[in-house]
């Protein structure tokens, strides 16, 4: 099959969206399938050969973050001409609601159309003014897919219609199979706690797990917490004396190898994220690693970990709730040794074979009754363009 | 007299003076109002093409499924198979000559699904069965199938639910722009793949 991806997002900086479009490509190719992914990249940037570059992403401010994003009309003439070439038999368009490549993608093709949504905050203000504008552009995607029951609900909301739940893929054993590091183990007297997401984004929640850092010193004093993520922690750890301050360490950015010997090697792996979540890919993999998890109880995460099942749950932002609950797991071995156990098999469904397999059959799903992917005709006038 | 005829140019020129004024504004307001109706109109005609082709797709998928169901048949103890034969059979001919209403295709269509729960729904029953080699296969074959038809159906639903939402729409009604095309209806009926076998999260 000759698949077309577009990722909204440039592959210069790493996010979920840019990694989960990555394994997906590099997935099919091995199955086999002709794939081309449109993405913001700068032109001299090393990419992967099937990465097609659409030019330099511009650092803009959307839905609370900073995006890195690429749009105008010279990127609707890359679009328009990596769609005449490419002559899909399926167009992949991930987030295709955000203002970049994805939405000029979207404007511009026909044929079979599948969306992937990522997010469960389209509640904006912006995207309810522009919501009726987007429509008819909307109807063109012939099969929808959401990834996780959160984002689906929030699809549907706003634009009515189904989707399917499709999750984000995790190549499970290369955490399952990851060496541990031996400076990120814990022993009883020296556990470590793993924590990984932007240290200077809020909503990640890294000021919670330190606002409960002294609590959990208190109890356990040479717990050790290993903070992986990018940014300046100064802002979150300011309330912290400098004993306190030294339980902390911070790696800074690792690569995939590194992230997955610290998840295979820490006692337990918190996600106290605040909200903006709806899948939660980080507390797969911790999983798949064998972490015990200890998450905030968002609806995303309540879900990943079977109402507390899979893995230990607090609530949203209470930095109590959170210590309380690190110290109990951080005393109980059994407990920590019986979530890592029920975890590994429910881990299995975000396996990417599994994964896989299911877009795959989207993909087919789509294919019967309809045409190759082409261009939209009405996409070239100026009225359509502002109109549509 | 000469009031008369100062009235008379006076009104001449009024007169023009609206034309020139109205003229222009009315060609546009029309060219607007043609232009939308005819993008209303193509916007329309995609979505019927769209519960169309979704719908020939879940038909396609149906089908699949159904030829499935009697591929794996006799792999199955005799009990189940006839169960399994039957809701087949009936599924792949209901309407005989010419195709099924839309009742009838979900009632006959729901009864496979419960069938395939009935016989494949306890997930220690299915791990035993796939020991055989030869029933693997055909196991595999129908899960696929199951997921596709689940799939096949939220894809027309969905198609359905955006072509419902613009037949409502003012314009395409005081228009006439969907001409005789039925209203699309939904396909309402019971997917839930067997448990045994099921392949799709949540």
């Amino acid at each position: 099959m000759r698949i077309g991806i577009v990722c909204p997002y440039s592959f210069d900086v790493p996010g979920g969206v840019q990694y989960h479009v990555r394994d997906l490509a590099e997935h099919l190719i091995e199955a086999g399938h002709r794939v081309s992914v449109l993405a913001p990249a700068d032109d001299d940037t090393p990419v992967p050969g099937y990465l097609e570059a659409a030019g330099r992403a511009v650092p803009v401010k959307y839905n609370g973050s900073v995006a890195r994003l690429r749009f105008g009309p010279v990127s609707a003439g890359r679009v328009r001409r990596w769609l005449g070439e490419g002559d899909f038999d399926v167009l992949h368009i991930h987030e295709p609601v955000s203002p970049s490549l994805s939405l000029l993608a979207l404007w511009a093709a026909t044929g079979p159309i599948v969306g992937t949504f990522h997010t469960s905050i389209l509640r904006s203000r912006a995207m309810i003014a522009v919501q009726a504008m987007l429509r008819p552009s909307m109807e063109k995607i012939s099969a929808r897919i959401a990834v996780s029951e959160d984002a689906r609900r929030t699809l549907v909301e706003h634009f009515g219609g189904d989707a399917v739940v499709i999750p984000n893929g995790v190549y499970v054993d290369r955490f399952a199979q990851a060496v541990p590091r031996a400076g990120w183990q814990g022993t009883p007297e020296r556990p470590t706690v793993a924590f990984v997401g932007r240290i200077d984004e809020p909503r990640k929640g890294l000021p919670v797990l330190a606002a409960a850092i002294p609590q959990v010193l208190a109890a356990i004093p040479g717990t050790r917490f290993l903070v992986l993520g990018r940014g300046d922690g100064d802002g979150a750890l300011a309330g912290l004396s400098p004993q306190q301050r030294a339980a902390v360490e911070l790696l800074g950015v690792l690569d995939d190898d590194d992230k997955a010997a610290l998840l295979r090697s820490a006692d337990v792996y918190v996600a106290p994220q605040t909200g903006g979540e709806s899948f939660g890919i980080v507390l797969v993999e911790a999983m798949s690693a064998g972490a015990p998890v200890l998450a905030s109880d968002l609806g995303a995460f309540r879900r990943v970990l079977d109402d507390g099942h899979l893995g230990a749950l607090f609530g949203v932002g209470d930095h109590v709730g959170l210590a309380t609950c690190l110290i109990d797991l951080l005393r109980d071995p059994v407990r920590r040794r019986e979530y890592a156990r029920r975890a590994a098999t429910g881990v299995r469904r975000y396996d990417w074979a599994r994964v896989a397999g299911q877009v795959l059959a989207v993909y087919e799903t789509v294919r019967l009754g309809a045409v190759r992917v082409g261009q939209d005709p009405a996409a070239g006038g100026l009225l359509a363009r502002w109109l549509t | 007299m000469g009031d008369g005829f100062g009235g008379l140019g006076a009104t001449v020129t009024d007169w023009v003076g609206v034309v020139s004024g109205w003229v222009p504004l009315m060609l546009a307001l029309v060219l607007l109002l043609g232009w939308y109706l005819s993008f209303s109109a193509g916007r329309l005609d995609r979505l019927h093409h769209r519960v169309e082709s979704t719908r020939a797709a879940l038909d396609a998928q149906l089908a699949r499924r159904a030829a499935a169901s009697l591929e794996v048949a006799p792999v199955l103890d005799p009990a189940t198979a006839l169960l399994l034969t039957d809701a087949a059979t009936r599924a792949l001919t209901a309407g005989e000559d010419q195709a099924p209403s839309l009742a009838v295709l979900e009632e006959v269509e729901s009864d496979l699904t419960r069938a395939l729960r009935a016989a494949f729904g306890e997930a220690d029953d299915v791990r035993a069965l796939r020991a055989d080699p030869l029933a693997t296969a055909s196991l595999e074959l129908l899960g696929q199938a199951c997921l596709r038809v689940q799939l096949a159906r939220r894809f027309h639903n969905d198609a359905v639910a955006q072509a419902q939402r613009v037949r409502r729409k003012r314009v395409v009604r005081w228009a006439r722009l969907a001409g005789h095309a039925d209203f699309p209806q939904m396909v309402e009926l019971d997917d839930s793949p067997p448990s045994g076998l099921a392949t799709l999260p949540g």
